[in-house]
């Protein structure tokens, strides 16, 4: 089975500060994998040594050390997919994943269900749509049989079971089995695995095809609440009737 | 055809429009002087009353598709019904509440009509030129603005709570019918069925109150009194990342970086440090209290009201005075 992982590197969101003056995040802080990625490619894994096949890992945009450890934890090669115009918007990163997906034809697409950075979710659906593949987000479990999967989905209302069969594009949540850590074998493997190098002139799309349909502003701050009320040190019965009166203020005893 | 108008998907559960999608209704009032009529599309199996709910909301046509095969959210399925309505109305501006679905469903028609999605977005304006989304970046921590040219249509998921349902008016929509052909490629993902959360659960992005039990609680067994703190306050009940790795509570509870966004009038953390982590999935939170034991929790800072105490010594009497107040 020929599994592809989506895959992007994106500001460690613990380290993820804003510089006001700059109105943009601080200069300098870690790329890292995206975490929900990361349990995309672990299910990816699994996968793998339940049916063999091969997994491919795919970013677009510079994702060296990302993909390096997508290397180190077992993926058997990675392509990188950067220049001019990449990573654009949603929509330019999904016109180029498609361009390389329909010369792979993958027979599962796994990526996470959105990114920690611009986090809109929209690169998933948009390859299923471009590559008319069926589209199962919200992934916390899944099992393959009888070449059929059952997907099991975490939705508002509790948890949706959903058979289809490959080809299909799957969204991971973090309730999957967490990633693996790379080992030292894995890293020492890693070097001699192949990472292509692709431009969209190489996928053969014209700069028009990779007009953007959305231009970002910069970055602002949600305005700050004022501080609030601090009780300490105060018996706990006084405590809890100070805490009664206020949320009766507040209106939301009913 | 020239696109005008706007299109509002109505998710509806269990025959019922559900919150969100009533207030689409607040965001699309809020542009349709710009755009045009607004026509809701009300979708699922069983939901007359839904339909009779959204007639009043404002929309100038109600389009209504009950169908056996919208009985459940399955992406593909849905969007076929927003394709169909798409050809029927031609409009300027699709939105759907931000849910599993609606995102799902949005990305999809977007991507099929080459049209931008605005994600999950705070504030929509609309120029003669563009449109204009603010959206919550880096997990809630900042804020940007996304800018699309009017020459093409655009499709928006809109976040529970930005906007308020508009209040019935008089004026009651022209109501129809709209057949969808199903195709086999639309039902290629099929539900096969569903583990229903417990009756009487309150669905935590949805929810009013949420209550949250840190690891400060100290183990699994204080979550029995955290819960029935949350029924009497009429919450729902999560938990951090922190207690759902260490298997005191479900992962379907978790709120944070990895796991529900929430945004409830009162958000209660007890024994909740407040690592970033988890404050990106509640800080818009409206109205913030928080029981712990260490005035320096991050959580402290954010909180409208802090109680600094151990929380054994303070939740059982709060258990205790609320239930007097409800007179039980």
């Amino acid at each position: 089975m020929k599994i592809v992982v989506l895959l992007k590197e994106v500001p460690d969101p613990n380290a993820v500060r804003y510089d006001p003056r700059l109105g943009d995040l601080v200069p300098g802080i870690q790329r890292v994998a995206n975490e929900y990625d990361l349990y995309a490619l672990e299910a990816a894994l699994r996968l793998r040594e339940q049916v063999g096949g091969e997994v491919i890992v795919a970013s677009v945009g510079t994702a060296r050390d990302a993909l390096n450890r997508a290397l180190a934890m077992g993926a058997d090669r990675a392509v990188n997919l950067e220049g001019d115009g990449l990573p654009g918007d949603a929509w330019t990163t999904a016109r180029a994943l498609v361009a390389w997906l329909q010369r792979e034809q993958p027979d599962v697409i796994w990526c996470g269900q959105e990114t920690s950075d611009s986090g809109t979710g929209n690169v998933g659906p948009a390859v299923a749509a471009q590559l008319d593949l069926p589209l199962v987000s919200n992934v916390v479990g899944w099992e393959f049989r009888d070449g059929v999967f059952e997907i099991e989905r975490e939705i508002e209302d509790g948890h949706q079971f959903q058979e289809v069969a490959p080809p299909v594009v799957l969204c991971a949540l973090s309730a999957l089995p967490q990633p693996r850590l790379p080992t030292l074998r894995g890293i020492m493997d890693a070097r001699r695995k192949p990472v292509e190098h692709l431009t969209a002139a190489d996928l053969g799309l014209s700069d028009e095809a990779l007009q953007p349909l959305v231009q970002w502003e910069g970055l602002s701050q949600p305005v700050a609440k004022a501080a609030g009320v601090v009780v300490q040190d105060v018996p706990p019965d006084e405590a809890v009737e100070r805490l009664l009166t206020f949320l009766e203020s507040r209106g939301l005893l009913g | 055809m020239q696109s005008s108008g706007i299109l509002v998907f109505v998710e509806t559960s269990g025959g019922a429009a559900r919150a969100t999608s009533l207030e689409l209704f607040g965001a699309a009032g809020a542009v349709q002087n710009a755009l045009g009529p607004v026509t809701a599309l009300v979708v699922g199996h069983g939901i007359a009353p839904a339909v009779e709910q959204v007639a009043t909301l404002g929309a100038e046509r109600v389009l209504v598709v009950d169908d056996p095969h919208c009985a459940h959210p399955v992406a593909a399925v849905m969007a076929r019904v927003v394709l169909t309505a798409w050809d029927v109305v031609q409009p300027a501006l699709t939105l759907l509440p931000s849910t599993t679905l609606g995102r799902d469903v949005a990305a999809l028609v977007a991507a099929r009509h080459g049209v931008p999605h605005f994600a999950d977005i705070v504030s929509l304006d609309v120029t003669a030129e563009q449109f204009l989304a603010t959206r919550p970046v880096y997990q809630s921590k900042l804020l940007t603005t996304v800018r699309a040219s009017r020459a093409r249509p655009a499709v928006a998921t809109i976040r529970a709570g930005t906007y308020r349902a508009p209040e019935p008016s008089g004026q009651q929509a022209r109501v129809e019918d709209l057949t969808v052909a199903f195709s086999p490629a639309d039902q290629r993902a099929r539900m096969t069925r569903m583990v229903e959360k417990p009756r009487g659960q309150v669905d935590l992005e949805n929810a009013p109150v949420v209550v949250v039990g840190g690891r400060g609680v100290g183990g699994p067994e204080a979550f029995a009194q955290l819960a029935q703190l949350t029924e009497l306050l009429g919450g729902a009940l999560g938990c951090t990342r922190a207690v759902s790795d260490l298997g005191w509570r479900p992962h379907a509870e978790q709120i944070g970086q990895t796991g529900k966004q929430v945004r409830p009038r009162l958000y209660l953390g007890v024994g909740v440090s407040g690592a970033v982590q988890h404050t990106v999935g509640m800080q818009g939170s409206e109205t913030i209290v928080v029981i712990n034991r260490d005035p320096n929790a991050p959580l402290v800072k954010m909180a409208d009201f802090a109680l600094i105490a151990d929380w054994n010594e303070v939740v059982p009497r709060l258990i205790a005075r609320l239930r007097e107040r409800r007179g039980r």
